[in-house]
């Protein structure tokens, strides 16, 4: 049963993230403080925003390296829209749809054209890269309006706004991949894509547009970093391609597709949060901290493809 | 089976935390412990001018008696990563803070969030935008680092007095917008006005890294044969340029400058392989950051701008210098 | 080693037996090799004659039976053991990588060295050019595999078997892609090897070819060895002897009537696989679909299905033509399609029964691209209670059912679906015998309701037990259509092997 395996190795994951904290409470008195787990969601929020894109890429059992870049020129965009006094809500359209439109070309480089994710999207991590430093000469763009700001400053009974854009994200993907059609599409193509075709689904259609969400998130990650940062800076988000695929597999979702998500990459997205947070907290020297995040990226995964090779 | 398997997941995850926990518990236990704490947060450890920075602000701690937790994110170029850094170790609760920023603009959010929690903040090498600063309304408590501009205009005014004022020159920038490299540039073009004769061919950004300096250098050099000389805004870039002058079988006839003056570099000079670079005293630089952290901690005045002595290297007082150490 | 008396044969295959899940697809086979002999092995498909090469090359282990060489018995436990004992396979799908040379491919991993792993170019080409001159042919040892004809990759794969020393050469349908020209080709190169004493056995379903090549042929049929004749043989006779299986099951007596038509398939093409194939299928009808492997039966149901474009011809349904782009042009109109290929081609293995079932008409269960969770669990109820799925419920996932309640899945997917018209490949493969009734019963029904049923089997008890009348294909061409009545073993069999008839 679906469901039920699913959440079953999601319990372990939760289980991983809790024995975490535990851990952490135990080993430094700042860990567990109200306002340094506030600090901990908000540090996880862009993360999680362009993992809960890259769950429904690795679902429908692609891949999308094109995320980190998409980043970068969506948040180029929307400030270079802010520099121009657009309104905000123009700004942000514009932003999204830059994010939407690249992958959308994406999807169509990968159905149409034929072309493995991986290499599609790696030539559009480097198209959109360089689209992002020639927009902008190369240069940072910062300083706007705090009423855009306040996407990132805002606070609401002390939680920290970025926390409340995620959990929106993540109840409306949730929504979108348990609920619909659309998801349920995303999982049969993943699970068996002929299989899909040969039941009516137009594949192609619906490969393409799961890039497009995979875009969309990158874009609204673009947004809270430009907040936060208060700049906007061409070389924004390299490798946060990376940060994405290990959340969402240290989540469960299966890099083979077909299973997998969105509760379990939330979960995957706090524990490396945490574990940030954690080995900050504790002083462990960056180099370190490097080998631990690969470790549990590593045993993750292993302990998921043992658990299914003891299924099958 | 699986429970089985779930709990050695987490047990395994344990054991490595609870490894690198262990390794840091002195420093884990914070200002309880009796000793006060500072942090000095760098922009990365993977470049010898901080890894100095480094050693100079933990011979200041010992001194002075604090304790010191030095952070830095994995890449340079990551702002937001230096900034979950810093939001961290304000909810460590350090005493006070020093910080060489990422991006000039981009952590005057983070360094308000360290005035709020009234965690003084010291600057250190490169300069907070002032704008940003201003218009965020972030006070920090002092500035420590060398006049990026004068050292630009001392290698600049060097390379007029050894060309006897004609010159091809390549510059690699940093990254773009960084106020370092900037103003390391502007200082170079300034010194090198007045000498018609030296010209800018090509300015490129290389990032700060090696092997960009490499690969921009040797794309440089194929556009433009005719360079002799080449500024790189740190030492690192050019030594990668150096290698890409020896892969084109032109050593020895191209004058490399560099800054910062790291060990690589110096010995380069040694050997003959660098013409000059600027000296910063990365390691002057963390002594005197870690030095006004712990008075601004203390409520002590501190200067707003301390100046490290800068100074220009070449084959003259390369080896001399690199004794010191 | 004893050189051994000229009386006993090269290899013997004594009472070999071999068991499948449900299937007992050897029974005490014997089968014997003389030196310098070719000798063709016939049967039907399923009739056993691979799982015996298999098994004979190592591939696949045996339950029981002995395999002798030069009168001695040999363990012959793995590919390996073949290898060393000098016997060697030429599948249909050829192993050669295309972007090695000839020379490469023949001694790829036994390369001539130098010494510290460098190949030796020259001695590579020179033995490789002298293998394939003493076939008789002229191929250049340092051309591309890539770039060679079939037949020319053929004699590449030979002079490989013969580089290892092969004593016994097994060739499955080698002339099946080939020109006549290059069979005689074949046909020669055969000659040199058998009369250096290599032994060939010969796998062919061109019956006319075989007094050409064969000495003796040995008939297979049900997992038996039927016959063993002395070449030339009256083809008939051969025919005779494939077909005659047992009718190991009963089926349904039929509860239907043949109404108007509903599928017409007019010149449909799309070569190689399929040329030229015109029918019709009524309502009520089920329309039984025989040929041997490769007869383009499967390319048939993917191009009225829309899986594959055809390139010329029409699908018309209830007379208005059909234009058919992807599977979901086939699907509106009424089409469904139970693939061969069950695992790969016909359900999501990892989600669960009512999601299978609800994914071709997922549209209609929807409001506002919303899923109606009940709407799907109540559809899914009641397939899974009409169709006797044996699962835990609606949300098991389909890899937990068992062969033949997976089958049910893909089936009740088209039946939930309301499909007119229903294409079924292979619908009973690897399935036990009760579920293979309960999928009888079904098409009967389904038929009965006045559903037009493409049944494609290479059972062909299956085939003459359920049909109303039978399409035989041949290399891609409608060869006959007979009517169930009149149909025999044997007349399908004959059309499916090309013979006139």
């Amino acid at each position: 049963m679906r469901g039920a395996l699913a959440s079953g190795r999601r319990l372990g994951t939760l289980a991983g993230l809790f024995g975490l904290c535990v851990l952490l409470w135990a080993l430094t008195p700042h860990f567990l403080t109200v306002a340094n787990l506030l600090n901990v969601l908000e540090q996880t929020a862009i993360n999680a925003v362009i993992a809960a894109g890259m769950t429904f890429v690795i679902v429908s059992g692609g891949i999308d390296l094109s995320v980190g870049s998409l980043v970068a020129v969506a948040g180029v965009v929307l400030a270079a829209a802010l520099h121009r006094s657009m309104p905000i809500a123009v700004a942000l359209a514009a932003s999204l749809g830059v994010g939407v439109g690249f992958g959308l070309l994406n999807g169509v480089a990968i159905t149409w054209g034929r072309l493995p994710p991986f290499i599609a999207t790696l030539g559009m991590m480097s198209i959109a890269r360089g689209c992002a430093l020639l927009f902008t000469e190369g240069r940072p763009v910062s300083g706007f309006d705090p009423a855009f700001r306040s996407v990132a400053t805002a606070k609401l009974a002390a939680i920290p706004a970025p926390v409340f854009v995620t959990v929106g994200v993540y109840l409306l993907a949730h929504f979108v991949l348990s609920a619909t059609r659309f998801g349920r599409y995303v999982y049969s193509m993943g699970g068996n894509e002929e299989a899909t075709r040969l039941s009516g689904v137009n594949v192609r259609l619906h490969k393409t547009l799961v890039y497009g969400v995979s875009g969309l998130a990158s874009a609204v990650a673009a947004v809270l970093l430009t907040a936060r940062l208060n700049s906007a800076q061409p070389i924004a988000g390299i490798m946060y391609e990376l940060d994405a695929i290990a959340a969402t597999v240290i989540g469960g979702t299966s890099l083979m597709g077909g299973e997998g998500g969105l509760g379990g990459t939330i979960i995957g997205a706090l524990i490396m949060g945490v574990l940030r947070n954690g080995l900050n907290l504790l002083g462990v020297s960056s180099f370190v901290q490097q080998i631990v995040i690969g470790l549990v990226i590593v045993v993750a995964v292993l302990i998921d493809t043992m658990l299914k090779s003891r299924k099958t | 089976m699986d429970k089985r398997q779930r709990v050695m997941s987490c047990l395994t995850l344990c054991a490595v935390i609870a490894i690198a926990g262990a390794c840091n518990r002195e420093a884990a236990r914070g200002t309880g412990g009796g000793k006060p704490r500072v942090a000095l947060v760098m922009k990365t450890l993977n470049n010898p001018f901080f890894i100095d920075m480094q050693r100079g602000a933990e011979q200041a701690a010992k001194d002075l008696n604090v304790d010191l937790v030095v952070q830095a994110a994995e890449r340079e170029t990551d702002v937001e990563r230096q900034m979950q850094i810093v939001e961290n170790l304000i909810q460590a609760h350090v005493g006070a803070l020093a910080l060489t920023p990422s991006g000039s603009r981009e952590v005057v959010p983070v360094v308000g969030k360290a005035n709020q929690a009234n965690i003084p903040v010291v600057i250190v090498d490169t300069r907070l935008d002032q704008k940003a600063a201003a218009d965020a309304g972030v006070k920090t408590a002092s500035f420590v680092g060398s006049d990026n501009y004068k050292g630009g205009q001392i290698i600049g005014g060097y390379l007029v007095k050894v060309s006897n004022g004609k010159a091809r020159v390549a510059v690699l920038e940093g990254i773009p917008g960084h106020e370092t490299g900037d103003s390391r540039v502007r200082g170079f073009r300034d010194a090198i006005k007045g000498a018609p004769g030296v010209t800018i061919v090509a300015s490129q950004p290389a990032n700060w890294e090696r092997d960009q300096g490499f690969n921009v250098f040797q794309n440089i050099l194929q556009a433009h044969p005719d360079v002799d000389t080449v500024f790189a805004c740190n030492d690192i870039m050019g030594l990668g340029a150096i290698e890409a002058i020896a892969a084109a079988n032109k050593s020895g006839q191209i004058r490399v400058l560099g800054f910062d003056a790291i060990d690589d570099a110096r010995k380069a000079i040694t050997d003959g392989r660098m013409a000059a670079t600027v000296a910063q005293y990365p390691d002057e630089m963390g002594r005197a950051a870690i030095e006004a952290a712990v008075k601004a901690m203390k409520g002590e005045p501190v200067p707003a701008d301390i100046g490290v002595r800068i100074g220009l290297i070449t084959k003259d007082n390369a080896a001399r210098e690199s004794d010191r150490k | 080693m004893a050189t051994p008396s000229p009386s006993v044969p090269l290899l013997q295959m004594q009472r070999i037996s071999k068991q499948f899940p449900g299937v007992r697809a050897l029974d005490d086979v014997s089968f014997d090799l003389e030196r310098g002999e070719v000798h063709v092995l016939l049967g039907e498909n399923g009739a056993g004659k691979s799982t015996l090469m298999k098994i004979l090359s190592g591939a696949c282990g045996r339950d029981a039976g002995e395999i002798l060489i030069d009168g001695r018995a040999v363990a012959l436990q793995s590919p390996r053991d073949a290898q060393a004992l000098g016997i060697s396979t030429i599948y249909q799908e050829f192993n050669l990588v295309p972007h090695l040379s000839a020379a490469a491919n023949i001694f790829l991993g036994r390369e001539p060295l130098h010494g510290a792993g460098v190949i030796n170019r020259r001695t590579l080409l020179a033995g490789a050019g002298a293998l394939l001159r003493g076939l008789g042919t002229r191929i250049d040892p340092a051309a591309r595999v890539g770039d060679l004809s079939v037949a020319e990759q053929q004699m590449v794969e030979v002079a490989k078997a013969l580089s290892i020393d092969a004593r016994i050469l097994i060739m499955d349908e080698p002339t099946s892609a080939l020109t006549e020209s290059e069979i005689d080709e074949l046909f020669a190169a055969i000659a040199r090897l058998t009369a250096r004493g290599v032994a060939v056995i010969y796998i062919s379903h061109r019956m006319e070819e075989l007094a050409r090549v064969g000495r003796r042929a040995t008939v297979m049929r049900d997992g038996r060895t039927v016959a063993t004749r002395a070449l030339p043989c009256p083809i008939p006779e051969l025919v005779r002897l494939m077909a005659n299986r047992d009718i190991a099951h009963h089926f349904p007596p039929p509860t239907r009537t043949r109404g108007v038509p509903i599928l017409q398939i007019e010149r449909l093409s799309r070569p190689p696989k399929l040329h030229d194939v015109s029918f019709t299928l009524h309502r009520g009808e089920i329309l039984g679909v025989a040929g041997l492997l490769g007869a383009g039966r499967t390319e048939l149901a993917r191009a009225i299905f829309g899986a594959d474009q055809p390139d010329g011809g029409c699908v018309r349904l209830e007379g208005r033509p059909l234009r058919l782009r992807a599977p979901s042009d086939a699907i509106r109109a009424g089409i469904g399609l139970v693939p061969e290929d069950r695992k790969r081609h016909g359900f999501v293995p990892g989600q669960s029964v009512a999601a299978n079932l609800a994914l071709p008409q997922l549209r209609r269960l929807c409001r506002g691209g919303v899923i109606d969770r009940a709407r799907e669990r109540s559809l899914a109820r009641r397939w899974i209670d009409e169709l006797r799925i044996k699962t835990a419920g609606p949300s098991a996932r389909v890899l937990t059912l068992s062969g033949g309640n997976q089958q049910k899945v893909v089936l009740g997917k088209w039946l939930a679906a309301g499909a007119d018209v229903l294409i079924v490949d292979e619908p009973t493969r690897g399935i036990d015998v009760a579920a293979k009734m309960e999928i009888y019963q079904l098409l009967d029904r389904l038929a009965g309701r006045g559903a037009g049923i493409l049944m494609i089997s290479s059972e062909l008890p299956e085939v003459l037990g359920m049909s109303d009348r039978i399409l035989v294909m041949h290399q891609g061409r409608l060869q006959a259509v007979l009517d169930a009545r009149e149909a025999t073993q044997e007349r399908v069999l004959h059309a499916a092997l090309g013979l006139a008839s």
